[in-house]
């Protein structure tokens, strides 16, 4: 008896079984395609609903006592001075030097209470920024300029207008958390033209109630060319994806998502087989033969595995053909679903034989019915996870899908095979395990063989 | 050399004697008959030979070799059609034909050539495309004993194959059985249906509650009650009175209610109308039919046991 002679058997089977078939294999095509165009807002256009805190790193590309000295110089340079007379003068440098740009935007913007409950912030030098962004321990670098404080301070003191290039650099990895830093950073760079705007109209007043006129007989022209570049001036935010990886879009996040849940329903399926055939005394009949054991789990695992594979066939074809998926380098990605398949065809036979021993259905219905939802949830196959709360997140390791997901979207990204090492390492890991436990139960049921 | 030898056979759950030290013997070429009724031990005779279920005790010897030791020889050689149709309902007939072939090594054109002689011995070849699931009773019972001969086996143990058929597929399958074994195969057939072991079995040991109670030829099995006659009566009414009078003719040796008629056992059968109908006549109730029954192993099995083989 070939293992190969079973594992058609089984192939065939579940080939028969429509009902089975619609469930693994169109279920995953439907839903998929249903949340990819509901949820594809929460992707491409910024963040809505409740959001777990996410931690950015800020990096001061300017060093304060220059940056004092500058505006001290530059408010005393012939081009702003000479618009006013000594007394408006030494004012106007005394309020600037009064003017705290790092407590607006540390303190006053994201100390706001509101902002604190999405996003929590680390000073760090441009270097270990880097290293954190690359080691997904924050969402995004903020990067203020060189000029930072003498910029902002010229805006908001004086009528002149200087640009300010805040960069973002968003992680991938972080799909909806580099949205949000952005989306902040966006929020900082409209709330300072409000203020230049307010101060603007401070000036205007200011001239009005008698202000020397020889030294404000230009101002119209001045208040013209502040209206005129108000729309573009002020503080700009520059969205970067690190090392040029793309995010995923909603598409790719739940073709992904999807498959990696509906797999676990290849072992759901596989897990009752055992006892089925055992139920119909096929199992029987083939021990009677001489089949050993072994061989007959063996199929069990393949039909699993081969099964999975088709699952994963489909949906990568449909996503890349109907949704336009790009699942990026196709080599990794056939090489990590062998790894997934690998694991959730582990599991699928682990169960099989715990379910054999127990002789009821009981272990696979729970299976099927609360675990595989369980896993799907903390795994991020319904809610990106990074989106839930932390503690969830640390749990999703304990999902295969979890550990899946990740491994296709970095793929997708455009990372390499080195970079998911560790989550195929961990599939790997975790599929050895659960034969070595549906082993060691088998072995044991043998001795009920006696029985 | 004995075929197939049993000796001491034994097998415990928990504290029910399901088989208790049963011996007996199976000769090549011969439809041997395992008669009893449902949980005599039977199946789990058949399953011990069959080295699915390991014995508490004795042992089994193929060709004089133990099973127990070394059962390869005897699985290559044994075919088994358990009681329940193991089979794949989903999969069509062919299908499941090349399964079970492929689970006894058969592959390619011998495998092609076995189940073709195989669907026509079953009598099932024109629906082998279809799933077996839409056949009826008789047809998946049939495929069930087909499975069993794709590897021409030496020893065919068949389990109660005509459980819950037509009388149709039930007179197929004991003319196979017949054919099967003119061709050479040893069978062991076990039912607790004392017509089809009566007329398919050449030896038959008769199994009560994990013993055998008895064994031999049918002729043999008769001459233990040889002499012992069985009447059944029918009468208008059964009142305790009648069975009281009934009961007090000396040489009767058994009487009971079976459905709306009372049999009796009796190793008189001269005196036995004329005394009958002198104790009916002192009660109320009259006699609407006597029936002298043939001596067969139902009669021997009750003789034995005091119980019907269908109780």
């Amino acid at each position: 008896m070939r293992i190969i002679d079973i594992l058609r058997k089984d192939l065939k089977i579940i080939l028969s079984d429509k009902k089975s078939l619609a469930s693994m294999i169109l279920m995953p095509v439907i839903i998929s395609s249903i949340l990819s165009f509901a949820l594809s807002g929460s992707f491409g256009g910024g963040v809505s609903g409740n959001t777990s805190q996410f931690q950015i790193a800020i990096v001061k590309e300017y060093d304060d006592n220059e940056q004092v000295d500058k505006i001290h110089r530059g408010l005393t340079s012939s081009l702003i001075a000479g618009s006013f007379d000594d007394e408006q003068r030494s004012e106007i440098v005394e309020n600037a030097l009064d003017l705290d740009i790092e407590e607006i935007f540390f303190e006053q913007f994201l100390g706001n209470e509101e902002l604190k409950k999405v996003v929590s912030y680390r000073v760090e030098d441009r270097e270990s920024a880097m290293e954190l962004i690359r080691n997904r321990d924050v969402a995004a670098v903020v990067i203020l300029p060189e000029d930072f404080i003498y910029d902002m301070t010229i805006n908001l003191t004086t009528p002149f207008r200087n640009i300010v290039d805040i960069q973002v650099i968003g992680n991938t990895d972080y799909i909806i958390g580099s949205e949000v830093a952005e989306s902040i950073m966006s929020g900082f760079a409209d709330m300072t033209s409000s203020m230049i705007i307010g101060k603007n109209i401070f000036i205007e007043t200011a001239l009005s109630k008698g202000a020397n006129e020889n030294a404000f007989e230009d101002i119209d022209i001045i208040i013209d060319n502040i209206s005129g570049i108000m729309d573009n001036s002020g503080a700009n935010v520059d969205y970067i994806q690190l090392e040029g990886k793309t995010p995923v879009n909603s598409f790719q996040y739940y073709a992904v998502a999807m498959t990696t849940m509906f797999i676990l329903y290849a072992a759901g399926y596989g897990s009752r087989t055992l006892l089925e055939e055992k139920d119909n005394i096929t199992y029987q009949r083939m021990i009677i033969a001489g089949t050993p054991q072994w061989k007959i789990a063996s199929g069990k695992f393949f039909m699993m595995f081969i099964f999975a594979f088709l699952q994963i066939l489909v949906m990568v074809t449909y996503s890349s053909l109907v949704l336009n998926v790009n699942w990026g380098n196709l080599i990794n990605v056939v090489i990590v679903s062998l790894f997934i398949i690998f694991s959730v065809a582990g599991l699928g036979t682990m169960i099989a034989a715990a379910t054999f021993k127990a002789g009821n259905y009981k272990m696979a219905s729970v299976f099927d019915n609360l675990i595989i939802q369980i896993m799907a949830l903390i795994g991020g196959s319904f809610i990106p996870l990074e989106v839930l709360p932390r503690f969830i997140q640390n749990l999703s390791f304990l999902s295969i899908n979890g550990i899946a997901l990740k491994s296709y979207l970095r793929i997708m990204m455009g990372y390499d095979l080195g970079s998911v090492v560790s989550y195929i390492s961990a599939l790997l890991g975790l599929g050895i395990v659960f034969i070595a436990i549906a082993i060691f139960i088998l072995k044991r049921k043998e001795g009920l063989r006696h029985a | 050399m004995t075929f197939l030898k049993v000796r001491e056979l034994k097998k415990h759950f928990k504290d029910v004697k399901a088989v208790n030290e049963i011996n007996f013997e199976v000769k090549k070429g011969e439809i041997f008959g395992l008669l009893g009724p449902n949980g005599a031990g039977k199946s789990t005779t058949i399953s011990m030979i069959s080295t699915l279920v390991h014995p508490d005790g004795g042992d089994i010897f193929y060709k004089g070799e133990s099973i127990l030791k070394n059962p390869k020889p005897l699985q290559k050689k044994l075919g088994v059609v358990p009681q329940e149709i193991a089979l794949y309902p989903t999969l069509t007939g062919y299908e499941n034909l090349r399964f079970w072939g492929n689970v006894y090594g058969l592959n390619g054109s011998l495998l092609k050539q076995r189940i073709e002689e195989v669907s026509k011995i079953i009598g099932i070849k024109d629906r082998l495309k279809h799933q077996i699931e839409k056949y009826s009773g008789g047809m998946k019972r049939r495929l069930n004993i087909g499975a069993a001969l794709l590897h021409e086996p030496e020893l065919l143990i068949m389990d109660e194959p005509t459980v819950g058929i037509d009388p149709q597929s039930r007179n197929h399958i004991l003319d196979t059985v017949l054919e099967l074994n003119k061709k050479g195969m040893t069978i062991i057939y076990t039912s607790h249906y004392m017509e089809e072991v009566e007329y398919l079995c050449s030896r038959i040991s008769i199994m009560d509650q994990g013993q055998i109670i008895a064994s031999g030829s049918k002729g043999e099995l008769v001459e233990i009650i040889k002499g012992n006659k069985r009447i059944n009566l029918k009468f208008d009414n059964i009142s305790d009175t009648l069975l009281g009078k009934i009961k007090e003719i000396s040489y009767i040796n058994n009487v009971e209610i079976i459905s709306d008629e009372v049999a009796i056992t009796t190793n008189n059968g001269e005196a036995i109308f004329k005394d009958i109908i002198n104790k009916v006549s002192e009660t109320d109730s009259s006699i609407l039919s006597i029936d002298v029954k043939k001596p067969n192993l139902e009669e021997v099995f009750l003789h034995l046991t005091g119980k019907a083989l269908r109780d």
